[in-house]
Formats: C-alpha cells, sequence, structure tokens
C-alpha cells in the first residue's frame, strides 16, 4: 500500500476529486502514512487559497435563516476530528485473531453455521467452505471484519499470507428478482468484481495486495464488470 | 458562563480590540457560543458562498448547501482541534465537499451510466477562459496559477470548481488517468510552493 501511486492520489483527494469508491481505500491509507497526511493538510490549505478567490456576496437573509436554525441545533460531543477520518465508513467491530480468538471463532462459526444450514445438500461445498475458513483462521494475520448490510450482517476474514478473504454473510434481504449481491476489491485504481455471492459465502482467492477492502453493492443477474452504486458497505480486510 | 467563554478568543489577541480570528472563534463555537458564531459567519460566509456557487451554479441550490454547510460547521464545530490546519480551511473543505456532494447527487441522478458527453467535451475551454477573466481577489493567486503548466491549471481548475473527478478531468482533457493524478498533484505543491503554504 505504499506504491507511488497512492500517494499521487493527495492532490486529487484534497480537491474532492476522487470518487467515492476509491476515497474509503484512500484515507485508509492516510492513516497510516504521516508524510501523506503532511501532504494533505498542506495541500489542503492551498486549494482553500484556491476557494478563497471565489468569494462572492450571498443573499442577507441567510444569515438569519442559518442562526435560527443554529438556535435550534444540538453540536456533537467532543470526539476526534471529522476531516481526518470521521467521515470514514468504519465497521461495527474488529477483532484480531491474535488478541481475541475465541470471539473470533464463536463469530465465525455462527456465520458458518448459517451457511451449512443453507447449503445441507451440498455437502463437500460446505466441506470446503470449512477447510478455507479453518485454514484462513490459522494463518497468524487473519483479521475478521464484519459490517452491518440491507438488514443482515456481512463478515470478512481475510489473511495477507493466504492471500485469500472468505465473505460470508447471514440475514441479508433478497436482493430483489434478477439482481445479485456482488463483492469487489477495493484498494488503488478501479475496483474489481471479487465474484457474485452464491448463497451465504463467498471465497475470494488471490485478495491481491493491493486490496484494502471488500465492497459489496447490487447487481444484475450474473455481476456487472464495475459497481453499480450505493455501495452498501465496504469492509476493511488485512 | 457565556461572558467569560465569549472573552477568551480576545484574550491572547495583541491588538487591542482586534477581532479574533476564525481558529479562535471555532474554538469558542465548540463551546456552544452563538455569539461568537455569528462573527465567525460574517467573517467566512463570503468565501464559502462564493466557493458552493462556483462549483453547483444554480444559485437557490447554493444558498441551500450554503445554508447546511454553516448548520453543521456548528454541529461540528466540537470536533475542529487547530493543530490539523486553520479554521478556513476546516469551513472551505467543508464547503466544498457539500457543494460536490450536491452536484454528484444530481448527476448520478441523471446519468450514471453516461460516461461525460460529447457536448461536455467543450467546457474545460469555457471553464479556463472563465479562471483567466475571472476577478481575482488576490493577485498573489493568479499570479502563481500563471506559472502553473497549462495542463496543471486545467485540471485543477475543472476538479475543484468544476466539482468533477479526476476521471472525469482525463476524459475532458482526453488525458491518462494517471497523468491527471500526478498534474492535480505537482500543480497544487507548485501552487504552494508559489504562495508560500505552510503548515
Amino acid at each position: 500500500m505504499t506504491t507511488p501511486d497512492v500517494h499521487a492520489l493527495t492532490g486529487a483527494y484534497v480537491l474532492d476529486a476522487v470518487p467515492e469508491l476509491e476515497r474509503a481505500a484512500f484515507e485508509r491509507h492516510l492513516s497510516q502514512c504521516d508524510a501523506c497526511t503532511q501532504e494533505v493538510s498542506e495541500l489542503r490549505e492551498t486549494a482553500t487559497r484556491l476557494g478563497r478567490v471565489a468569494a462572492a456576496e450571498p443573499p442577507p437573509w441567510l444569515r438569519g435563516q442559518v442562526l435560527t436554525r443554529i438556535s435550534q441545533t444540538r453540536q456533537l460531543p467532543p470526539e476526534q476530528s471529522l476531516l481526518s477520518g470521521g467521515q470514514r465508513r468504519t465497521p461495527g467491530w474488529a477483532l484480531r485473531l491474535t488478541t481475541a480468538a475465541a470471539a473470533v471463532l464463536l463469530v465465525a462459526s455462527v456465520a458458518l453455521g448459517v451457511a451449512l444450514v443453507n447449503t445441507q445438500n451440498n455437502l463437500d461445498d460446505t466441506q470446503q467452505s470449512a477447510a478455507a475458513l479453518a485454514s484462513l483462521l490459522q494463518a497468524g494475520d487473519a483479521e475478521v471484519q464484519s459490517a452491518e448490510v440491507n438488514g443482515g450482517t456481512a463478515t470478512v476474514i481475510s489473511s495477507d499470507v493466504e492471500n485469500k478473504a472468505l465473505l460470508l454473510s447471514s440475514g441479508l434481504a433478497d436482493p430483489g428478482a434478477g439482481k445479485v449481491y456482488q463483492a469487489w476489491k477495493l484498494g488503488d485504481g478501479d475496483p474489481k468484481s471479487a465474484g457474485v455471492m452464491e448463497g451465504n459465502r463467498l471465497t475470494i482467492d488471490n485478495l491481491g495486495e493491493a486490496t484494502t477492502e471488500i465492497g459489496i453493492t447490487i447487481e444484475p443477474a450474473g455481476g456487472s464488470t464495475s459497481p453499480t452504486l450505493p455501495v452498501l458497505a465496504q469492509i476493511q480486510v488485512v | 458562563m457565556r461572558e467569560k467563554l465569549r472573552r477568551v478568543p480576545t484574550g491572547g489577541q495583541a491588538t487591542e480590540g482586534a477581532e479574533p480570528d476564525a481558529d479562535q472563534l471555532l474554538q469558542a463555537v465548540a463551546r456552544g457560543d452563538e455569539a461568537a458564531f455569528e462573527r465567525l459567519y460574517d467573517q467566512v460566509i463570503g468565501p464559502v458562498f462564493g466557493l458552493i456557487r462556483r462549483v453547483v451554479r444554480d444559485p437557490a441550490q447554493s444558498e441551500e448547501v450554503a445554508q447546511e454547510v454553516m448548520v453543521e460547521l456548528w454541529r461540528t464545530a466540537t470536533r475542529y482541534s487547530p493543530e490539523r490546519g486553520s479554521a478556513m480551511t476546516w469551513v472551505m473543505t467543508l464547503a466544498h465537499r457539500r457543494a460536490v456532494d450536491r452536484v454528484r447527487s444530481a448527476q448520478s441522478a441523471a446519468d450514471r451510466e453516461t460516461r461525460v458527453s460529447i457536448s461536455e467535451a467543450s467546457r474545460p475551454f469555457d471553464e479556463v477562459a472563465e479562471l483567466v477573466t475571472m476577478k481575482l481577489e488576490h493577485e498573489q493567486v493568479r499570479r502563481c496559477l500563471g506559472t502553473l503548466t497549462d495542463l496543471q491549471r486545467e485540471s485543477i481548475t475543472l476538479a475543484y470548481y468544476g466539482g468533477r473527478t479526476y476521471r472525469e478531468v482525463g476524459e475532458l482533457l482526453d488525458t491518462p488517468l494517471g497523468t491527471i493524478k500526478t498534474r492535480l498533484r505537482d500543480g497544487l505543491i507548485r501552487l504552494r510552493d508559489c504562495l508560500g503554504v505552510t503548515r
């Protein structure tokens, strides 16, 4: 994730010229790159100078309306800065295998249990899935992340070492007639399809070092070559 | 209590009776000081409205977005921290983002699947012409924009004032995406150095 290509996005980023999908991935990179953060902050001040020269007189009534509205608006409690990360979509929770192995295994087995119920007629497939899950969980760097999607939960277990991820879902609403859930590898550059969800799980081989998140969208049956917005969830991977 | 808080921003001023700067005002706003907000409004509304107007274009929508931005500024003032940048940059970042959100959501409803149409391909020239004739308040910014290459300047203008994504900029200027990314960055770096922006 420290390729020069990623750094090159600092300019587009401060100009709000990075499409939604890439922005989240870049912001994640930012949080790990002090040099980029410094550069973004300087380029942002620079962009502000461009903004200031566009100054124009607003209609006078605007002031009264704004003041009335703020007198009726409660302020947020103090927290970390919005500019540098508060706006990033964060998953509901995150656990590292090394520190919370039991919890991870519990969650994973619940998710897999759902998958099992739904695939009783395809035992081999399920066993394969279980084997994939086991080998992933044994990887030293396995990470489990979960997010709410369309009334259900999507869980991604990923490992850089194994170069693999497993996407498990439970309780997702029906995507609609002729529609499917499709997963995407998000990172620098164009989103790449990670496959269409069949049943409640999807094995993502060749996760790729550049992939920072798995995105989920609803697409026409058979899947699309590029994602249709909105992205329902973006789940971080190792 | 409020009186005490209100004095805080002016406390550190060297000059007697000088207007507190936006950073100090925003910190007072974070403590719920409505009077500080009024003064901050007067300091920033010109640039905020002007930038939104430039990106959104439609006057009624620009007024709406400006209102949203100012209310959001009040609501989120508690999250501002001066170490991350100036209050002016905080406000302008918010304004630009909301303006861009507005044009993109309007656009995506209409032409999510359509690529930038051919008729729009003539737009960069208008934008650039407009930039050149734009009444720049700051001579320095104009001079520094003049030090950029045409491609740097056009890319930055289309992205910032036009609210375009770098992909759209690439299509409009018929230039590879990698080049656009690089031009946006090195153009801004050149501007930064020319303007003497430091953090």
